[in-house]
């Protein structure tokens, strides 16, 4: 294959673009799909995926595999079983294909919104994060995605202590519930990473993450954060039960 | 128009202006109606914010302004001409605003047309895995998580953020441009074939 061709597969989002091409190309009717040309061309352009390695070689593979399924449904004889109407086994991909040819189409716009908005900034205030009387600032909004970056940030530091005890660790989530509970019932505020300290095993640690997302979820508690990967800071939530 | 509010939350007009200057400027996030009359507090009166933006608006186009009052996901929000974006560019370090790849703008299409939306609906749209896109418009706050669903497995759900509707420049996903009818595209490749 020419160099040529291999710019061109780069170019593709996947096998659903790929095929549309192929149809543009060769100007074929997407209503009646010639099967076997384009499982033809189709897996001249799968050789080559595999052979760059393409992380999305599988998709293409995939695709391929029910190209030759439908190509194989084609060569069968059709049935002819009384009134009943017997579906083109291309339909299915004739549906795919619009479906995304549809979203494909959307892109073209959002990349018209994206240049026209690109060349506006506009105006953050620096200190623009609420501060706490200590000083220190709070993000009120912290989302579900920020809470698991921090926790996958802070467990990768997280050394587990050193100890031969074998024994089977009983923990669980209700347990670390009560525990977190307990905690804020004598102290308004909790910090993960004083947590942490006091844990003896990875597990632990985890379970009382899981705990502290469950009463999140019910709003037993509030999680506060100063910046992305910072210290996790745990207060009553507004249905917290003392 | 906006004089018979002023009477009553005894303000003058400059002032009323130079209270929302005041806002736009030290607000993080778009200006709302809703925001701004908490912001006026006390006096109780509601004045709406949508006038006192046109007055501000026609002043910074009269004083040549290198900037303008823009209405964005449902509030105000000050922003920069597009003619300063060649110096605007020298204050960051990636030679301004990163575009998005293909990829993550058709994911993006995808979760903003049919949201709330799992990734397993997204890559049989796609028919090809979309981790990696989920993980950029994640990091860059444009799609966020918001809860499970139902069903079995009870799969993550992406929606649009803020975020993206202020890269967009829209003021809500109602302002997308609508999705094209399969229809649409059928009778269009007839006519092309013809």
């Amino acid at each position: 294959m020419d160099k040529n061709h291999r710019i061109d597969l780069e170019m593709f989002e996947g096998p659903l673009d790929l095929l549309l091409f192929l149809i543009k190309r060769d100007e074929l009717n997407i209503y009646d799909i010639p099967i076997a040309q384009i499982t033809k061309n189709f897996l001249a352009y799968v050789e080559l995926a595999k052979e760059l390695k393409l992380h999305s070689a599988g998709d293409f593979v995939l695709m391929a595999a029910t190209l030759m399924k439908i190509k194989a449904r084609m060569l069968l004889p059709i049935e002819q079983d009384g009134d009943e109407e017997i579906e083109d086994p291309r339909t299915e991909l004739m549906n795919m294909l619009l479906e995304y040819k549809r979203y494909k189409e959307a892109t073209t716009s959002f990349s018209e919104m994206e240049r026209f908005e690109r060349p506006h900034y506009y105006h953050i205030p620096a200190s623009w994060s609420p501060q706490n009387e200590d000083g220190t600032a709070i993000l009120e909004d912290v989302k579900l995605y920020d809470i698991m970056l921090t926790f996958q940030y802070l467990i990768k530091n997280y050394e587990e202590p050193v100890t031969h005890s074998v024994a089977v660790e009983e923990v669980t989530l209700s347990e670390q519930v009560g525990f977190l509970s307990g905690l804020l019932r004598s102290s308004s505020k909790i910090s993960f990473v004083t947590l942490l300290e006091k844990f003896e095993s990875r597990l632990i640690v985890v379970v009382t993450f899981l705990a502290i997302l469950e009463m999140l979820r019910n709003q037993q508690v509030k999680v506060k954060q100063s910046e992305l990967f910072d210290d996790l800071l745990i207060s009553r939530g507004s249905k917290f039960e003392n | 128009m906006i004089y018979s509010y002023l009477e009553e939350a005894n303000l003058k007009i400059s002032e009323l202006k130079q209270i929302v200057e005041a806002l736009l400027i030290a607000t993080p996030e778009p200006l709302t109606q809703n925001r701004f009359n908490t912001c006026l507090g006390e006096n109780k009166i509601k004045i709406p914010l949508e006038e006192v933006i046109a007055a501000l608006q026609k002043d910074y186009e009269t004083s040549q302004r290198a900037f303008f009052i823009k209405e964005v996901a449902g509030g105000f929000q000050l922003a920069t001409n597009a003619e300063f974006e060649p110096f605007i560019k020298g204050l960051f370090s990636k030679a301004g605003k990163l575009r998005l790849s293909q990829a993550a703008l058709e994911t993006l299409a995808i979760v903003s047309y049919k949201q709330p939306v799992t990734r397993n609906e997204i890559e049989s749209i796609r028919g090809v895995s979309s981790d990696s896109s989920l993980r950029t418009l994640l990091d860059r706050k444009l799609l966020e998580i918001r809860g499970r669903e139902d069903g079995p497995g009870r799969a993550l759900l992406y929606r649009t953020s803020t975020e993206f509707l202020q890269y967009f420049g829209l003021n809500s996903v109602k302002d997308l441009p609508k999705l094209r009818e399969v229809e649409d595209i059928l009778a269009e490749d007839q006519e092309e074939l013809i």
